[in-house]
């Protein structure tokens, strides 16, 4: 056995939570995007399946999340990477709530989507997913090599870019097409803007990365 | 009576674990990454471990600066050292246990009238400027050699934290190693040539000289010193060094302990002599401005910002103001232990420039021809002597020392009775064999003995001339000044 394992047994095993935490986040923006597509397909009982899986995969990641702060807290790390760490765990907590809050909205609004805008609407959806998926190799690499860090993290701006751009094309469409009543206006210009909300956060998380593997490798 | 003598040294050796041991474990501690216990047990194994393997070197190079001959005087030099650190400390000047006892030896040769070789005594000063800026050297080269590592290999910040902790906890070893290697001659040096005990031999293969022994209790006195007081200075220290980055404060650490181990090696002296190189002065040097000047050396790469010109001064004050004031206390504090306390604080000595003497210092180099109306003449303090000397012919301070140690009038009577009674083990069979041809013999100047044994044996031969034979004649000087040791014919 390698005696650095056993030296470092509590790293490493934060390290794993740490990996499990990521590829709850990957199934979780598979699962937004896979019920998102549901629901713009009508088929309103997939889109309930994958949103009730989102929501016990968010109760896992909660879970692993409090283990691992918790685990932070009480084992020896040392004081000034695990106020870091703690703070980067709290900033990541926020990207799976706002799947859970975007798919929420859904659930309970019901909107009726235009089919003009569901090629663009599934673009976004597409680019909100990649987006979350490097945010997680970032993280990853925040964990495995800190040299990797910065190409995933401009990985993330530049779907956070995309994202912004169909979002900005898609509110203006909307505001622009005279057939919609203003609430209906409104009620997409707020489902847009939850999606849009989900890939700013990530590209918030992104920049704390950069910052902590910046930090930590100077 | 011995143990209060010695109680100087070992306030000594306490207030040094409880300042020093900061430098070497302050991170570490005062960061939380690991428990003061743990520190402190790591700090006072390896400071004993330290001063017993490799605390000579420093030793010997006190020793030409003064060898104090009496156990009084010894226990005035490392108390009044002792008090300085503690004063200075108190009124938050900063301060060095290697420069306080250095005042305190030479508070010694002045009270005494005793001779200061001024070369040692330069070669010591020189360190003092040399150890901060040598850290500050090794400290720049790390950070930048760690720096790149750390940019060049795949690493998460985890497994960087954790191996991070790691070393600066073997980094603190390894510092706590140097500090008892370095700094142990502050302690206990002036008590080396009057150590109070007898050789001990554990079975036919380990004994522990005197020395070794006064170097044990130092190191057990540093030792309490970390585990008593220091815990307060580590904390501070600690959060001093933590406006660092964990990388910075373990290149901080490692320079520090380079550096005081750098100045304390014998075995590294032995490495750059065979290798033809300047070997480095063996010499105690201050742990605190070896740490100070690696957080320099570290600033100065970072692009200079974080250089506090107010703390170089004050290292510099150090200097001055350390020494004077243990100088000056030292000599205070020796008058009324003689008068007032009616203690031997000086042993009194003979010198005598006998021809033998006279031819011995030629062989040395020395031009003797105006020295020969002294010729017979008796001195009874050894700056007198060189002071005459002086005035007939030209001495550099190492031809002084010379002039001092030829001429010391010490008896030694070689009988079968103290051969059976010595540690034999020091001596290969062939030095033995020549030491046992010499029985019946009596010598006036301790160098006859080794002069007469040179010729019996070339084991016994100082070969001069050369850095590579530098710690070969050390080696026999050292079982030389113990053979003097045991065959001194003791006052009646």
């Amino acid at each position: 056995m390698n005696p650095l394992s056993l030296l470092f047994k509590k790293q490493y095993a934060v390290e794993e939570k740490v990996q499990r935490l990521l590829r709850h986040l990957e199934d979780m923006a598979h699962q937004y995007q896979a019920a998102y597509e549901a629901y713009l397909d009508g088929s309103i009982e997939e889109f309930s399946q994958r949103n009730q899986e989102l929501g016990e995969i968010e109760k896992e990641l909660d879970e692993l999340g409090h283990q691992i702060q918790m685990t932070l807290l009480h084992e020896s790390l040392m004081p000034n990477s695990r106020d870091d760490l703690l703070w980067f765990l709290t900033k990541l907590d926020k990207v799976p709530s706002s799947f859970k809050h975007s798919l929420g909205d859904i659930v309970l609004e019901k909107p009726e989507i235009p089919e003009d805008l569901h090629s663009s609407l599934r673009n976004m959806l597409i680019h909100t997913h990649q987006a979350v998926q490097a945010l997680a190799h970032a993280t990853d690499s925040l964990f495995s090599d800190l040299r990797a860090v910065r190409q995933h993290v401009e990985e993330v701006g530049r779907q956070e870019s995309e994202v912004d751009k169909l979002e900005h094309k898609m509110l203006q469409s909307v505001f622009e097409n005279e057939n919609y009543e203003l609430a209906k206006q409104y009620q997409l210009k707020g489902i847009l803007k939850q999606i849009g909300r989900v890939t700013n956060l990530a590209e918030d998380v992104a920049d704390a990365v950069l910052i902590l593997a910046t930090k930590h490798s100077t | 009576m011995v143990l209060i003598f010695l109680s100087g040294g070992l306030f000594l050796g306490w207030s040094l674990g409880a300042n020093d041991a900061a430098n070497v474990f302050g991170t570490a501690v005062g960061s939380r990454m690991v428990r003061f216990t743990t520190a402190a047990l790591i700090c006072g194994v390896f400071v004993i471990i330290g001063a017993i393997v490799s605390g000579t070197g420093t030793t010997l190079t006190l020793g030409k600066l003064g060898a104090v001959n009496a156990l009084g005087g010894s226990f005035m030099a490392a108390f009044a050292a002792g008090l300085t650190v503690y004063w200075m400390t108190k009124f938050g000047l900063p301060v060095s246990t290697s420069q306080a006892i250095i005042g305190s030896i030479i508070g010694w040769n002045l009270f005494s009238d005793s001779y200061t070789d001024i070369s040692s005594l330069l070669k010591i000063l020189s360190t003092w400027v040399l150890c901060p800026l040598l850290s500050a050297l090794i400290a720049a080269l790390l950070f930048t050699f760690a720096k790149s590592l750390v940019r060049k290999v795949s690493i998460g910040l985890i497994r960087l934290d954790g191996y991070t902790r790691l070393a600066l906890i073997l980094a603190g070893a390894f510092g706590a190693y140097s500090l008892g290697a370095n700094n142990i001659a502050n302690v206990m040096g002036v008590f080396v040539p009057v150590a109070p005990f007898q050789e001990m031999q554990f079975g036919s293969n380990f004994s522990i000289s005197s020395a070794q022994q006064l170097f044990l209790l130092g190191g057990l006195a540093i030792a309490v010193g970390v585990f008593t007081y220091s815990k307060r200075v580590m904390m501070t220290v600690g959060s001093e060094l933590m406006t660092l980055t964990p990388l910075a404060a373990w290149v901080a650490v490692m320079a520090h302990s380079i550096v005081l181990f750098l100045f304390a090696s014998e075995r590294l002296e032995q490495l750059l002599a065979n290798m033809s190189l300047p070997t480095i002065p063996l010499v105690p040097v201050s742990s605190s401005q070896a740490v100070v000047g690696a957080v320099i050396g570290i600033g100065i790469i970072q692009g200079g910002r974080e250089i506090q010109w107010p703390r170089i001064y004050s290292i510099a004050r150090g200097w001055v103001i350390t020494p004077l004031i243990s100088c000056l206390i030292c000599i205070i504090g020796l008058y009324f232990l003689q008068n007032v306390f009616q203690q031997t604080v000086k042993r009194e000595s003979q010198y005598q420039l006998s021809a033998g003497v006279l031819e011995k210092l030629q062989e040395e180099g020395i031009n003797t021809e105006g020295l020969d109306t002294l010729s017979g003449s008796v001195f009874y303090s050894s700056a007198e002597l060189v002071r005459v000397v002086k005035e007939k012919v030209d001495l550099s301070g190492r031809q002084g020392l010379k002039v001092v140690e030829y001429s010391l009038q010490n008896r030694l009577v070689i009988n079968s009775e103290k051969i059976d009674s010595m540690n034999k083990q020091i001596l290969s069979p062939q030095q033995l064999e020549a030491l046992q041809q010499l029985e019946g013999q009596n010598y006036k100047f301790p160098w006859q003995l080794g002069d007469a044994l040179g010729a019996i044996s070339e084991e016994w031969k100082l070969r001069g001339g050369g850095l590579k034979n530098k710690l070969h004649d050390r080696k026999i000087k050292q079982k030389l000044t113990y053979l003097y040791r045991i065959f001194q014919e003791r006052e009646k």
